[in-house]
């Protein structure tokens, strides 16, 4: 029956043995990634480093136990496809629940005017108040200064925020 | 078309005439004990992949609401003592070194110090547990569970904000199936442990010890993550 | 006899003096006889009929509850029962189609008869473990079942949080139960994958696996990727209920949304656990049917690899109302347009395999074009959802109903049946009625349709899923589903009774009745031998050539003790 045609690519059946100063090694550097993680996180403050340092570490530190230790780097490529194609789904997993939980509530700046009396409301201003009409960047703005022309407008050009995400909510 | 040829077949041949094939181990819908134990072994790494995307439903939750409330996570994070979570690294990664010690002396016949080394891995994952308990004793006292029973006390009042509610649990929740796995992983060594005094392995064949080292260097893995995760940062 | 050589398999000759010299009949179905003898068995042929009774099991007892749901909308207000009790019926309908029946069905049963010998192996890698799926599913069962004896479970098949988590506590027992299939369905993942990759006969390379074997690959990787994701969903739900730990339960700080993401990483890729196997049975019926190689085998093969990795990525397009972020929604819709490349390419290659062939028109081809038909529509379907601002309209109305059940059925369903007549000779040794075979499949296609297709046009007039009552303008279209709904079911029954009739009366099957060129059919017997082979095969030629075929029915030897006579739709 098929032994794979990559099943002994590497020519030692699976059989390898991992030499013991190899092992001994690993254990070292494992021991000395540790510390380093440790002072680092604790010692040292890369205010928002700190947390992609610490990962990096214990990428490095996982590397070490996967090639080593459980011999991938001696093994079948079939084995360490697995891993790499369960990695890349962990992966997808966590950055697309973060395209929704990172970016949540983009969509709670629908414009309830809709386009065309916005236009016109702007166009009305323009016309009012050629001076005045750049200020109103929301609807309310426009609106306010609509209904009561000779008020003083609060403050408008500080809440640009919902003429930025309009577009985007809109279409 | 081809004709009746022998030519073609010496992979089924090599099966068959490499003396491996009357192993007392060797199940007979194989060819030879070499496709026996690469099948086992791809086998057991699927299963390890299976293991890390368990795990990854609570990586998720950990990234979401460290995500949404940074500063929760790090206040919390100052209840649990990097001392005893960097001891316990220490630990499991040791019991790590013996697991892959005692499948490079199962590999050379060195029968008795394979038990040995099994051995010491049991005692390693006993000695992850006992620190494990302490640490979740001091919490419970302090009040500090997962889930409704949330309430700090006794000098952790600092804790009593919105989300850290959530650290805890997830906290608890991860370490805790990590737990459960590390207590698999010493009844399965203790198993093989027996199995080794009496002499059931031998180079010829020690898949059960070399696919449990497998298991044990995944949640060993996880580890590698959590702890810098939980207590560090 | 030219392509086929036989090599000495001296471990199996030891054990058995090629019994069919001795013993014509004797074959894996009564070569041991008694109960235990089956529910201790390690063949892979004997644990895929065990799991084809428990789902067919399912499969009734679910679509007596789909009887029931349609009955109740058979009128407006309350017909045969109440509110709560219809809640629990759909709940349980879903519960059960979905992980007890769809879900193992193909895989579990279709799968684990005929993967092996497509690939020339004596067994699965791991037969031992394949027996404990199927007990691990049975607990799974059973727990489900301790659930609808507890009481309500009316939470729909999603499980949302807070409904769940704050309901009623047998919810529990059906998440566990969900839990505990889960597992099955992993351990049968990763027994097909290893036995695809290390137990192929001599020269049967990677181009000439069958492409029931490339889908079966892909939905096993989905398995083995997805459903640990369910499991740990499940467990965090327990431990929602019972402790509060505030991830999901808004009351407590946590994000039912995220529940949503946690359950649908899963139950999206389930769907191509679901419709992947079955492209795998069409590819084989049609052509075999079309009496034509396969065209575009590479594309049909990687098109299922291709559908199964882009399956993960777009589980956010089931909760475009759910109050996800805008930035995902988009991703998610675009990346939902995709999956119809993959899924063209094959329903292309599929027709073009026809073009120019000569169609045979037996029962399972007849399913085959049923599937083309109502594959389409659902696939079709699936894309306008896709669409961001469609979905918006549509969203939990029966249009959504709809688009599923053809998938679902009209895919899956469908093509499970026609390979369960086309594999029907195989297992069981004997022929089914033709006539019949034709009358149901015909039945079954008209009686889906009336259903279903009605409640596309329920949907787009705003009828909601998951309600007992309606507004009176929707009666007309739900009486028409209805009577569907009975016309479909007399199909299936007739499909029940013929078959156990032909295990008992049935005339006898030849090895090859279709004329097919995969192992099962050219080197088996039927009902295959217990080991499957009497000799390894060793593979000269690919799955679909016909041509090399036609060498076999000339020479002595086709397979061993097979007896062929010329496959009737040979002639050209």
């Amino acid at each position: 029956m098929a032994h794979d045609a990559h099943a002994h690519a590497d020519g030692d059946h699976g059989h390898h043995i991992i030499p013991m100063p190899v092992l001994l090694k690993t254990f070292g550097g494992l021991i000395f990634l540790t510390i380093l993680t440790v002072l680092t996180a604790t010692q040292l403050d890369l205010g928002a480093f700190n947390v992609p340092l610490a990962l990096a570490i214990a990428c490095g530190k996982a590397t070490l136990v996967i090639m080593f230790f459980m011999g991938l780097k001696y093994d079948n490529r079939v084995n360490t496809l697995t891993l790499v194609l369960g990695i890349l789904f962990v992966l997808i997993f966590i950055s697309f629940t973060l395209f929704d939980t990172a970016f949540r509530g983009d969509i709670g700046n629908v414009d309830t005017i809709p386009q065309e009396d916005r236009t016109r409301m702007e166009e009305t201003l323009q016309q009012r108040d050629p001076g005045r009409a750049g200020l109103a960047t929301s609807p309310a703005d426009s609106l306010a200064l609509e209904q009561n022309p000779l008020e003083e407008t609060p403050a408008p050009a500080e809440e640009p925020a919902p003429e930025t995400t309009e577009p985007e909510a809109a279409h | 078309m081809a004709s009746t040829t022998t030519t073609a077949a010496p992979a089924v041949e090599h099966g068959h005439g490499d003396g491996h094939a009357h192993h007392p181990r060797f199940q007979h819908h194989f060819v030879s004990m070499e496709q026996q134990f690469d099948s086992a072994k791809l086998g057991m790494w699927l299963f390890l992949i299976t293991e890390i995307l368990l795990f990854s439903g609570m990586f998720v939750a950990y990234t979401v609401y460290r995500v949404w409330h940074p500063e929760v996570f790090e206040v919390a994070s100052e209840a649990l003592n990097p001392f005893l979570g960097g001891l316990n690294t220490v630990v499991l990664l040791a019991s790590s070194l013996t697991v892959a010690l005692s499948i490079h002396f199962v590999q050379k016949d060195q029968i008795q110090k394979m038990n040995w080394m099994l051995l010491l891995t049991v005692l390693c994952a006993a000695i992850f547990m006992v620190v494990k308990y302490f640490e979740y004793t001091a919490k419970f006292e302090h009040g500090l569970y997962a889930g409704e029973a949330f309430h700090p006390h006794a000098g952790y009042e600092q804790f009593n904000i919105p989300y850290a509610r959530q650290f805890f649990s997830i906290y608890f929740v991860m370490t805790g199936i990590h737990g459960v796995h590390v207590l698999i992983g010493m009844g399965m060594f203790t198993w093989l442990y027996t199995r080794g005094l009496r002499g059931h392995f031998s180079s010829e064949w020690y898949t059960p010890v070399e696919l449990s080292g497998l298991y044990w260097h995944i949640v060993d893995l996880i580890w590698i993550f959590l702890f810098p995760l939980m207590y560090l940062i | 006899m030219a392509t086929v050589m036989h090599t000495d398999a001296p471990a199996e000759a030891a054990a058995h003096h090629h019994p069919e010299h001795h013993h014509p009949e004797h074959h894996y179905l009564n070569h041991e006889k008694t109960i235990w003898s089956w529910l201790s068995t390690v063949d892979h042929k004997r644990i895929g009929i065990m799991y084809a009774i428990s789902v067919a099991i399912f499969f009734l007892i679910a679509g007596v509850l789909a009887l029931l749901v349609r009955m109740e909308l058979l009128g407006p207000g309350e017909t045969i029962m109440g509110p709560d009790a219809y809640n629990q019926v759909f709940t349980l309908h879903a519960v059960m189609m979905v992980f007890l029946f769809i879900i193992p069905a193909v895989p579990g049963f279709l799968g684990n008869f005929a993967l092996p010998i497509q690939i020339g192996a004596k067994d699965v890698a791991f037969p031992r473990l394949n027996l404990a799926s199927w007990y691990i599913f049975m607990a799974g069962a059973a727990l489900a079942v301790i659930a609808i004896g507890v009481g309500q479970v009316d939470t729909g098949w999603t499980f949302y949080t807070p409904y769940s988590s704050d309901g009623s506590n047998s919810v529990f027992f059906v998440t566990l139960a969900v839990f505990v299939a889960g597992f099955a369905s992993i351990f049968t993942g990763i027994n097909f994958i290893v036995t695809i990759h290390k137990m192929r006969a001599p020269g049967m390379t990677w181009n000439r696996l069958p492409l029931f074997v490339w889908a079966l690959y892909a939905t096993s990787i989905v398995q083995v990727l997805a459903t640990p994701v369910i499991g740990i969903t499940m467990v965090l739900l327990f431990l929602e209920k019972f402790l509060g730990i505030g991830i999901f339960d808004p009351a407590l700080g946590g994000d039912p949304i995220l529940f949503q993401h946690f359950f649908w990483f899963y139950s999206h890729p389930a769907v191509y656990i679901m419709i992947l196997p079955a492209f795998g049975i069409i590819s084989e019926l049609v052509t075999v049917f079309s009496r034509q190689n396969i065209q575009g085998y590479t594309f049909i093969a990687l098109s299922s690899v291709a559908i199964a990795f882009l399956g993960f990525l777009v589980w956010g397009h089931h909760m475009f109302v759910s109050g996800q972020s805008a930035v995902s929604s988009i991703i998610f819709s675009l990346i939902t347009y995709l999956i119809g490349i993959p899924t063209g390419i094959k329903v292309l290659n599929w027709v073009s395999t026809m073009y120019k062939g000569s169609v045979w028109l037996q029962t399972p081809m007849l399913y085959a074009l049923s599937f083309l038909f109502l594959f389409t529509i659902g696939g079709l379907t699936g894309v306008m959802v896709g669409v961001l601002a469609v979905d918006v309209h549509l969203h939990d109305t029966y249009f959504i109903v709809a688009h599923f059940h053809y998938v679902m059925m009209g895919g899956t369903v469908i093509a499970l049946l026609g390979g369960f007549h086309y594999w029907w000779p195989k297992i069981t040794g004997k022929m089914y009625n033709e006539t019949l075979g034709k009358i149901a499949a015909i039945l079954i296609f008209i009686g889906f349709n009336i259903t279903f297709f009605t409640q596309f046009v329920l949907g787009s007039r705003g009828m909601p899923r998951r309600y007992y009552d309606y507004l009176p303008e929707f009666t007309a279209l739900h009486q028409i589903s209805t009577v569907g709904s009975w016309i479909l079911a007399l199909g299936l029954f007739m499909v029940l009774f013929y078959m156990i009739h032909s295990m008992f009366r049935g005339k006898k099957a030849p090895a090859n009745p279709w004329g097919a060129a995969t192992l099962e059919w050219t080197h088996c017997t039927s009902p295959p031998d217990p080991h499957n082979f009497h000799h390894t095969p060793i593979v000269t030629h690919g799955p679909y050539d016909y041509h090399a075929l036609e060498h076999l029915y000339e020479g002595d030897g086709v397979g061993d003790g097979a007896t062929v006579e010329a496959a009737p739709g040979q002639k050209h």
